[in-house]
């Protein structure tokens, strides 16, 4: 690229990933690792697309089981009732509290659908070496990084209503199995965020793909 | 031979572009001019205001942790909440996984951000050497990731309006401390680690 910028492995340079210490490789060593941390140091992470890929597929994969099993279930004298997460949020927004059911529609919904999509695009572009749209493509990727546990929300939500509402017979709330569906999802998405080398955003002549 | 350290440089984290190393001056931020990610930043505090903040984080987690975070009244029956007790009540409902990874996100990860803080700014502090500096700033790096305090703060707020249409709800303690928590995380945490790792190094055990 001719933009004024030298990326450090162009220059036969490194950066350590871990404590940030930039470093001379010597001629011939094998794998170099850093001296301030120990770190193994590489140009760019060895297969980052592929295992970012693995993470979304998987993500994808427990996304479908998060949404058609319940999360939770309350059991009242009334009977059992089982909730899913969109069950959760029309709830939220039926007692008139829209803002929260905004909230958490966005948490979970929105953004882990967001998030896979985006993580999607940048292993895709990466893959092709593009050099489309760099600059908004590197603020996606911060982007996706910033928001990226704020998913957990409602994990923490039905945990906590577990714990509050115990009135034995008369009224008392359990997790149900898409609870840890969708969990998974949220983990598998950071796993896949931090799996992604941001500097394949912008691809050297001699990176080898 | 072992690569040889270039502390006059600094590249780009994100986009690996290459800049003259300056130390930011306090309130300074140093962003990347290809990417816009941020290079540096120069924090107000000095290490022993860091650690004057740790200290603060690690009462106040045990607050957070230790009391009850609301009170529910139904029909005469109370139900006393904290963060333990809704963990083992999830336990007990057989969703092992996920009481967890609430444990673990919401207690265990923040604990080790203020702990190993405290462990390597505590020496610093006193001119000291750091002992089992790389392996403590290695798992700071880690556990700052999976630390959720402040989502959990708003899971608090959420988990107590659904329970408001039916019930009393009165909030406790537990929940101040968790949003003074949260606030004191971040302010810990827009310290730069670069920072930490420079001065751990001159005084290496």
């Amino acid at each position: 690229m001719s933009t004024g910028f030298v990326a450090a492995r162009s220059r036969g340079l490194l950066h350590c990933g871990c404590c940030g210490l930039v470093l001379q490789p010597a001629a011939g060593a094998g794998a170099p690792r850093c001296p301030r941390c120990d770190t193994e140091l590489h140009a760019l992470t060895p297969r980052s697309v592929q295992r970012t890929t693995a993470f979304l597929l998987t993500a994808v994969a427990l996304y479908v089981p998060a949404n058609l099993l319940p999360v939770m279930s309350t059991n009242t004298f009334l009977g059992i009732e089982s909730h899913t997460l969109v069950g959760g949020i029309l709830e939220l927004w039926h007692s008139g509290s829209w803002e929260l059911a905004l909230i958490v529609f966005i948490a979970s919904i929105a953004v882990p659908l967001l998030k896979v999509a985006a993580l999607g695009l940048l292993a895709w572009t990466a893959h092709r070496r593009s050099t489309w749209r760099q600059r908004d493509r590197a603020a996606l990727y911060r982007l996706v990084e910033t928001v990226g546990h704020w998913s957990m929300l409602d994990v923490f939500v039905v945990v906590l209503l577990v714990g509050m509402v115990r009135f034995g017979v008369v009224a008392n709330v359990e997790a149900e199995a898409g609870l840890l569906a969708f969990g998974g999802v949220v983990v598998a998405t950071m796993l896949a965020s931090s799996a992604f080398d941001p500097r394949l955003i912008w691809p050297e002549q001699d990176d080898r793909g | 031979m072992a690569p040889q350290p270039r502390p006059d440089l600094l590249a780009c984290h994100e986009c690996d572009a290459l800049y003259p190393h300056r130390h930011p001056a306090p309130g300074d931020i140093q962003r990347c001019r290809r990417c816009g990610a941020t290079l540096a930043r120069g924090h107000w505090l000095r290490p022993d205001g860091q650690l004057a903040l740790t200290v603060g984080a690690l009462l106040v987690l045990a607050i957070a942790s230790g009391s009850e975070i609301v009170t529910l009244e139904l029909q005469g029956i109370h139900s006393v909440a904290t963060l333990f007790e809704a963990i083992v009540a999830t336990w007990t409902t057989g969703e092992h996984a996920v009481a967890v990874i609430a444990l673990a996100t919401a207690f265990c990860f923040p604990l080790a951000v203020v702990v190993l803080r405290l462990w390597v700014l505590l020496p610093l502090a006193f001119g000291r050497p750091v002992r089992a500096f790389v392996p403590a700033m290695r798992a700071l790096r880690w556990v700052l990731r999976w630390s959720m305090v402040e989502v959990f703060m708003l899971g608090v707020l959420i988990a107590v309006v659904r329970s408001a249409g039916v019930t009393q709800v009165v909030v406790g303690p537990g929940l101040f401390a968790y949003v003074a928590l949260a606030v004191l995380l971040a302010a810990i945490e827009a310290c730069d680690m670069d920072e930490l790792w420079r001065l751990g190094e001159g005084h290496r055990a």
